[in-house]
């Protein structure tokens, strides 16, 4: 089945990948634009605003859309990053009319009263303090600061910025981002064409038309130097670790090369760090590394999490690693192996219409190359040796590498340290600040 | 379809056909080999992809005392050596023909998948009943896992607070019962195992007699069945022991375990002895679970996280183990709130549903929310080979995820009310207090500065 495209008669572009496999629609409603807007003291505002849309719209409150939701046998999510925002539904497909009714007044007449407003930033306050919980999470927002600094992509949301939010930045934020020619919508399952067309008119009949809106992130830049970020927290008996630098863009020509060698690195159960650190070791459960892709230039990572003892070693392992992968390359086995496996296992990328759909989306939000996805299994075939290996040589740079991880400094701080040739800094930052 | 079915046991002996299941759009069928393996084929061709899942009648219900884990450790020397490849070279061969693998273990059982392009089906059929019957285990490689599994367990349970917990309210709700221990095993246990204590719960448990295969995805039933008993069809079977364990008795006073952990606020998990998954008051009281904490229009979140703003990630369920198992209800508490307003909400709670019918409304809404849950998990072929295999390990009906359907729709107000009098019973209740080390130890310091 091929993604078909339905676009309103305003122009709101609409896609469509329908199986009649199970008796089920998922509909997606994305704007072009996302938190990147946030303004940096208010960091969260995307989040806030597309989340309060389900607390309230013109003929129901927060309560009446949750239980009609629910009678409706649908669920319903936010989805945030900095290049979009997304709500998306699921339901059974008996009751689409209903829920697309339902979902065209969320979208077109949200309330967001007062009330609701104020207990959502109580309820993501309350999530943010539990986050302190989760040390994979804990590292995560450590390692965007070290990795982006100031930059849109290094910011996280903080009780702070959540606290300065207001209802009329909500309103603002709705008002700006919600509009026919900023939102994309995509349906997957069991409709057909015409009804999809009926439906998306529905959808956007409430909303102004507008314009699209431009994305305010700039290209990140390269820190330079090896930069421990230690985050301390008591009684660890387990490390989180992340090596982490900038990586790949969509647009960049070596692009493919660069995913193909990564997944020799750190990106399949066989990989460098999974067979020296996992399997020969035995110092951690997961062992990977990976080039996350977005409108911009995003990270490269690579994540280990070790016992307490293990963690020195460890890290002086995957430098090691790393060093070689950057100097050396990976070998033509590697390649003619990974590509084997990236290609065939492609299947699974678009084994499910919504899988499909979403791929039509991220071309349209993402400014991806139009051909990103239907020519990646050509493109991975089409990778060769020498140009991979330029490729991690320009890309990866061992010596540049934020170290950060969670762990009780007291027990091994100083070997982590002492783990980490030419360490240039190290900053020891308490959990319950991070 | 009939006549496909003749054919395939007019060609193939020692092969037996069982019969067909309708399930979903489908039709299962099922086949069963001489020496006991059972097959269960489901095609679907809405993706050129096949789901080869192994079910393995063996979890850690079947361990003894001092060698709990050893059914999880399988699921991480599974991938090692056999006697024809070479450890490493398992996982190589799969993802050189573009295969995600994986396998779980929990109470009841084990299972092992793969999910291929459906033209590599043969690859999945060699390579499962290869390691079926001729895995080796030796050291190095049994030591390093067992270093895997340490980690494993740092990382689900030592240094996570939930999963602390979730071991601890088992251990206290269950004596003798195998739920007792944690199927990830304690750690002692874990860094004692010898290659010994694995070979023989090898030669015991893993057998074609012990095992489902179920195959979902863009095949031929014929073909499958073909390559199935050409590869296991020379397996031998084993003589699977009767189990041997005991239930405990009767609960009859509340339990509680106070637990001091690294974290930002106090956390309450409760636990009431529930039925067993084929019981039929598992299905009243899995809506009524569902009326209590799915979602946030149910009655525990509007009330806790909602209304009263003194919780926050408020979850329940109930087990879905072959013996019977526990209702679980989860609950964090906002900051400056306290595990005991947390457990007084929630007994309101509980009360209300022993006390009270649940509504037409509430009712209508848990069907269909579980109804979405069902048919969400059948949007791949390994969703669905996940759920044939589930039931069909556990109940022995590889429908009986639609047969729970319907049971669902048949349920009453009643029959929740029923199931929530005999079940929520305060005296056989366990209760773990999680409480922020930072807080004990400022009572303690008052209490001292007081005296």
């Amino acid at each position: 089945m091929t993604t078909q495209r339905l676009d309103t008669k305003d122009g709101t572009v609409v896609f469509l990948e329908e199986s009649h496999a199970l008796p089920l629609v998922t509909i997606t409603i994305a704007t072009r634009s996302g938190a990147a807007h946030d303004p940096p003291e208010k960091t969260g505002l995307a989040r806030v605003s597309t989340r309060l849309l389900m607390r309230g719209c013109e003929g129901a409150d927060a309560r009446k859309i949750e239980e009609t939701l629910d009678g409706l046998g649908a669920e319903a999510a936010e989805e945030v990053s900095h290049a979009s925002v997304a709500l998306g539904a699921q339901g059974i497909v008996r009751n689409v009319d209903a829920l697309v009714d339902l979902l065209s007044r969320i979208l077109g007449a949200p309330l967001f009263a007062e009330a609701e407003v104020a207990r959502l930033v109580r309820e993501m306050d309350a999530d943010l303090l539990e986050v302190r919980d989760d040390d994979r999470s804990l590292a995560e927002r450590a390692l965007r600061k070290a990795i982006f600094g100031d930059h849109i992509f290094g910011r996280v949301t903080t009780r702070a910025s959540l606290a300065k939010i207001t209802r009329e930045d909500v309103r603002g934020f709705h008002a700006k981002h919600f509009n026919k020619k900023n939102i994309v919508v995509a349906f997957a399952g069991d409709v057909t064409p015409d009804q999809s067309r009926a439906l998306a008119e529905k959808l956007v009949s409430r909303l102004p038309t507008g314009e699209a809106i431009a994305d305010p992130t700039p290209e990140p830049i390269e820190k330079t130097g090896r930069r421990l970020v230690f985050v301390d927290k008591p009684e660890r008996t387990q490390t989180q670790i992340f090596l982490g630098a900038l990586g790949t863009s969509a647009k960049d020509d070596d692009h493919f090369s660069l995913l193909a060698a990564d997944a020799i690195l750190g990106g399949s159960f066989t990989s460098r760090l999974m067979r020296e650190v996992r399997s020969k070791r035995g110092w951690s459960y997961g062992a990977s590394s990976r080039l996350d892709v977005a409108r911009r230039r995003h990270w490269f990572l690579a994540h280990t999490f070790p016992a307490a003892a293990d963690a020195a070693p460890c890290i002086a392992l995957e430098l090691d690693l790393i060093e070689n992968y950057a100097a050396k390359g990976i070998s033509a086995r590697e390649l003619s192996f990974i590509k084997k496996f990236l290609v065939r296992s492609y299947a699974f990328e678009i084994d499910t219409a919504s899988k499909r759909v979403h791929q039509a989306l991220d071309i349209e939000i993402m400014d991806w190359p139009a051909d990103y996805h239907s020519g990646y299994v050509a493109k991975i075939k089409a990778v060769e040796l020498g140009a991979a290996n330029v490729a991690v040589k320009a890309r990866i740079h061992p010596e540049n590498l934020a170290i950060v991880m969670v762990g009780t400094a007291a027990q091994i701080l100083d070997k982590v340290k002492a783990a980490i040739p030419n360490l240039a800094s190290t900053d020891v930052i308490p959990f319950d600040t991070v | 379809m009939a006549t496909q079915k003749k054919i395939v046991q007019a060609q193939l002996d020692g092969v037996t056909f069982d019969g067909t299941v309708p399930f979903s759009n489908g039709l299962i069928e099922r086949y069963t080999l001489q020496n006991g393996l059972s097959v269960i084929v489901l095609v679907d061709k809405s993706a050129p992809t096949v789901s080869y899942f192994t079910w393995y009648r063996v979890g850690s219900r079947h361990e003894k005392p001092g060698k709990t884990g050893l059914a999880h450790l399988f699921e991480h020397l599974m991938f090692n050596e056999t006697e024809s490849l070479k450890a490493g070279e398992f996982d190589r061969k799969l993802e050189e023909n573009g295969a995600e693998t994986n396998a779980a273990t929990w109470v009841d059982w084990t299972y092992y998948y793969e999910s291929l392009p459906s033209d590599r089906l043969g690859l999945a059929v060699q390579m499962e009943s290869d390691r079926m019957a001729h895995l080796v285990l030796r050291d190095p490689q049994v030591t390093s896992e067992k270093e895997v599994v340490a980690n494993e367990r740092r990382f689900r349970v030592d240094d996570d607070v939930e999963g602390a917990a979730s071991e601890i309210l088992y251990k206290a709700a269950f004596d003798k019962h195998p739920y007792h221990w944690p199927t990830i095993g304690w750690m002692e246990d874990i860094n004692n195992f010898s290659p010994d204590d694995c070979a023989a719960f090898y030669k015991t448990f893993y057998a074609p007699n012990n095992a489902t295969v179920i195959v979902v995805g863009d095949v031929k039933t014929k073909d499958v069945i073909a390559k199935i008993a050409d590869a296991y069809g020379k397996l031998a079977a084993a003589r699977i022991p009767a189990e041997d364990y005991q239930h405990d008795p009767p609960q009859q006073a509340e339990r509680r375990v106070v637990l001091m952990k690294q974290t930002p606020t106090p956390k309450l998990i409760i636990g009431y002895h529930g039925p067993a998954l084929g019981d039929a008051e598992h299905v009243p009281l899995s809506l009524l679970v569902e009326i209590m904490f799915g979602g946030r229009a149910s009655r525990v979140h509007r009330s806790l996280a909602i209304d009263l703003e003194i919780a926050t990630d408020l979850r329940g369920w109930v087990s879905t183990f072959r013996d019977p198992g526990l209702i679980e209800m989860y609950g964090t508490a906002r900051e400056g709130k306290t595990a005991e307003e947390i457990l007084s909400a929630l007994d309101e709670q509980i009360s209300k549903a022993r006390d009270e019918l649940v509504t037409d409304d509430e009712l209508a809404r848990a069907k269909a929310r579980l109804e979405l849950s069902l048919l969400r998990s059948l949007e791949t072929a390994a969703g669905k080979a996940e759920q044939i295999g589930f039931y069909a390990t556990v109940l022995g009906d590889p429908a009986g995820a639609f047969a729970r359907l319907e049971a669902y729709r048949r349920a009453t107000a009643s029959d929740l009310r029923i199931a929530a009098r005999r079940y929520f019973v305060d005296n056989a209740r366990t209760i773990v207090v999680v409480t922020p080390e930072l807080e004990a130890e400022e009572e303690k310091a008052e209490e001292s500065a007081a005296q």
